[in-house]
């Protein structure tokens, strides 16, 4: 077993275990922190993301062991205060979330490529949620949410 | 498992060297999805992550670049020196699967898991890059021409990993460019072309050219390249050198396009990739 601390939400919290322990299995089993979801388990599905020192990553390709130290925000740390973050907010506003199994994801991505390019076109909101599947197939609403939270964080 | 976080090279080689079941570990969007997927069961696991030697870019003596194997995809894909021909390598990094993965994954770890419907393979050896390896018994740089050997199958020997890719110097008018062509955005490739091009008073006076996901390996044909160079990039030579490159693929059939489909790409993105390289008459 391994010893690490990871500042997880802002929060430090102290873990011992294996060095195949992933992020993502360290968050869900060892913190309880369910919300980034485990699908694919390769990096594929996009339904794992999380910020690792502010950029997005998927939790399942990160050995927990490899991130020690390091800050992690999950979908649980996005907003503030028991108040949804305004990616949240514009989900709920679109209407975005069909059976919700990706949205803590595409949330977690969207909220990452918006600092980025606060103006993007829908192609390029697309492209930077490529990586996020939705098997509801409900992307239209989606990328209308990251429109309407780009619409609001500009005026 | 053992977890080793050294921080110099030297002491990366001498765990390697001291356990054969031991792996490296580099950004892990590889390896440790295939650890999710109990594919492999390293005793220990050599995280390379702490070595700073491996993650710095510096300029060569001979004007090119030196790029540390743990550089993740997304690095090199803002990286502002990689201009002129070697922008073909900044353009496939920045074509690597999604964000979040690019975020992860290293320029290491991608050369040495040899796969050739990734996007750096065809764009390493279209930039003549050179592979620098480190191992038990020292130092050694391999052509990237020469590294990637077969599916999956590199020049690394028990022990080595890949320390660095070194860029050359591209002529000076060089412009790289890498064309992909995938079903669905940030997919392996269907085929890929990478090319380093320049012209001179209308004439190629330099090309490289290298397929991605045609062949086991990178595909490069010298006569294809002959064929264009002194050409003005007219339909008739690039058509004679797409027949060369045709010829010398084998691509498989897989979900993303049939051998044949992969193949009557071959003339069409190698004609949108010398146009978008400036190669357009």
């Amino acid at each position: 077993m391994i010893n690490i601390t990871l500042k997880v939400n802002g929060e430090e919290r102290a873990l011992s275990l294996p060095a195949t322990r992933t992020l993502l299995a360290a968050l869900r089993n060892d913190m309880k922190l369910t919300g980034s979801k485990n699908a694919c388990n390769q990096g594929v599905c996009g339904a794992c993301t999380v910020l690792l020192d502010g950029v997005p990553v998927n939790a399942c390709l990160v050995l927990a062991a490899n991130v020690a130290g390091r800050e992690i925000v999950t979908i649980e740390g996005l907003g503030e205060g028991g108040k949804l973050s305004p990616m949240q907010q514009a989900f709920v506003d679109a209407g975005a979330i069909q059976c919700g199994f990706c949205m803590s994801g595409m949330i977690v991505s969207a909220t990452a490529f918006l600092a980025e390019n606060p103006k993007p076109s829908r192609k390029e909101i697309r492209q930077a949620l490529s990586g996020n599947l939705c098997r509801c197939s409900g992307y239209v609403r989606v990328i209308d949410a990251v429109e309407l939270a780009a619409g609001r964080s500009g005026a | 498992m053992e977890f080793h976080q050294p921080t110099t090279l030297d002491d990366a080689l001498t765990l390697l060297a001291a356990d054969p079941e031991a792996l490296p570990l580099a950004g892990g969007a590889t390896l440790v999805a295939m650890l999710n997927a109990e594919l492999i069961e390293p005793s220990a696991l050599v995280s390379l992550g702490g070595i700073c030697e491996l993650h710095t870019i510096e300029a060569t003596p001979e004007g090119g670049l030196r790029l540390g194997a743990m550089l993740s995809h997304a690095t090199l894909a803002s990286e502002a020196r990689l201009t002129g021909g070697n922008a073909v390598m900044r353009q496939a990094a920045a074509q690597i699967a999604h964000p979040a993965v690019r975020n992860i994954g290293t320029l290491g770890g991608a050369v040495a898991h040899g796969d050739p419907s990734s996007d750096l393979p065809a764009a390493l050896v279209a930039a003549d890059a050179v592979i620098e390896v480190a191992g038990p018994s020292g130092r050694r740089s391999i052509a990237a021409e020469g590294f990637f050997e077969d599916y999956l199958t590199t020049a690394l020997e028990e022990g080595e990993m890949v320390a660095a890719v070194i860029l050359p110097p591209q002529p000076e008018s060089a412009v790289g460019h890498y064309e992909k062509f995938a079903r669905v955005h940030g997919d392996y490739a269907t085929l890929s072309v990478a090319v380093v091009l320049a012209m001179a008073s209308g004439k190629c006076s330099h090309v490289r050219i290298a397929l991605g996901a045609a062949g086991a390996t990178p595909v490069r044909v010298v006569a294809a390249e002959a064929r264009l160079i002194g050409s003005s990039l007219d339909a008739g030579a690039i058509s004679e050198a797409a027949a060369l490159l045709t010829a010398a693929s084998d691509p498989v059939d897989d979900v993303r396009g049939s051998a044949d489909y992969r193949l009557m790409l071959v003339p069409r993105l190698l004609t949108r990739a010398l146009a978008a390289a400036g190669g357009a008459p």
